[in-house]
């Protein structure tokens, strides 16, 4: 999953910070219930649980994060 | 790099007195605690670890040189050699957690779990087991409860030499920091107790198998998420809450290639189960004695298949 991340355009790495989590350790699994989730790979975008079993395409993801984006800086 | 921050436990295997290891942890250069584990002077042992519990090592070790007591020896000689070794790394820091690993391959094993103190039930057990043609028999925590049967529950499973798995409770009385509503306990059994491991590794045919308590496993100073089994362990107690939370199984498969055991074993939630998940097996152990009689698991290899199968003894 971080290597899709990893190639996102400039301008969307500048508008987001990443965290993988490792689902070997105690905090990744206690994230990943936090988070609600059921399977793996998971995607949360703001806490928020977005995509699961699957690496969603660049330009879906692209688009999920921009929206999201503009959403939180209406009006700013 | 280790830690130094952090509490380091150590074991050390002495030669020539009476305790077969002394334990202890230090922490930037204090020694925090220490244990002279399965003989000796039990009083003098532990009034010695209250003198110079907390104190700088520097300080400890000018106390420790010079006192023989047999074979050219002392227990606190044999500290000093202990401590100095942890200092300059001879000795590493112990694991967090104790494994046996069963040296001989195994077809039919008996499983006993939850015994609590019951050495009456366990007796009776072993009796009837001994028709099932087993080539082992291991015992899951807890071991101990509140009973007044113990002392002589610990007796039999030593007698007997059953590999047997602290559970939570066990591992409070070993340490001596058991809840208040427990029985007493000697300090020679509670020494007895902190000698035995925490996880049972074992070969069935091509598969391998581990056996662990619970959750319990994971508090324990030092605990890493990548020591051996602590996948398998992170996997049953965090992710799926002790095969409880099947929907959450479709994750676990997703981490189960990474898994070294075939077989999962575990005791804490006091039920009976099996699962059978991407091609692992997954066992919860009940108690030994419950209303309808006692109970134990027969665990098969046949011919690369696991089958598991609860056996209730009416009485």
């Amino acid at each position: 999953m971080a290597e899709s991340v990893k190639v996102l355009p400039e301008e969307i790495q500048d508008i987001i910070n990443v965290h993988e989590w490792d689902m070997r350790t105690r905090e990744g699994v206690q994230r990943f219930r936090e988070l609600k989730a059921k399977s793996l790979p998971s995607v949360a975008l703001d806490g928020e649980l977005v995509w699961e079993s699957l690496i969603p395409m660049q330009e879906e993801l692209i688009a999920e994060i921009r929206q999201r984006f503009e959403e939180k800086n209406q009006g700013v | 790099m280790t830690d130094k921050k952090k509490s380091q436990r150590f074991v050390f295997q002495t030669r020539g007195i009476c305790p077969p290891e002394i334990h202890f942890q230090l922490r930037q250069g204090l020694l925090e605690d220490i244990r002279f584990v399965g003989g000796g002077c039990t009083g003098n042992a532990q009034l010695v670890a209250r003198l110079l519990k907390g104190r700088p090592l520097e300080e400890v070790l000018q106390y420790l040189d010079g006192i023989d007591c047999r074979n050219g020896t002392s227990c606190p000689h044999q500290l000093n050699l202990a401590l100095r070794a942890a200092e300059d790394g001879r000795l590493a820091p112990a694991d967090s957690f104790r494994i046996y690993y069963d040296p001989q391959p195994r077809h039919r094993i008996g499983l006993i779990a939850g015994l609590e103190g019951d050495s009456q039930a366990l007796e009776t057990l072993l009796e009837k087991m001994a028709d099932a043609a087993l080539d082992a028999i291991y015992c899951l925590g807890n071991l101990t409860g509140k009973s007044l049967q113990n002392k002589q529950l610990v007796r039999l499973i030593r007698k007997q030499e059953i590999p047997a798995i602290l559970g939570e409770t066990d591992w409070q009385f070993a340490r001596g920091k058991e809840a208040e509503d427990l029985p007493l306990l000697d300090q020679n059994v509670r020494d007895w107790l902190i000698r035995f491991p925490h996880v049972v590794s074992f070969g069935m045919e091509t598969k391998k198998g581990m056996a662990f308590f619970g959750d319990y496993i994971q508090k324990l100073p030092g605990y890493s998420d990548f020591e051996p089994f602590a996948l398998e362990m992170n996997m049953v107690c965090g992710l799926t809450n002790f095969m409880q939370e099947q929907a959450v199984f479709p994750a676990l498969e997703a981490m189960i290639p990474q898994f070294e055991a075939d077989i999962i074993l575990f005791s804490q939630i006091n039920r009976w189960g099996h699962w059978h998940v991407a091609g692992k097996d997954f066992i919860s152990l009940g108690p030994a004695a419950e209303p309808e009689g006692l109970s134990w698991g027969l665990l098969e290899a046949d011919s690369g298949e696991i089958r598991f199968e609860r056996m209730v003894i009416d009485l």
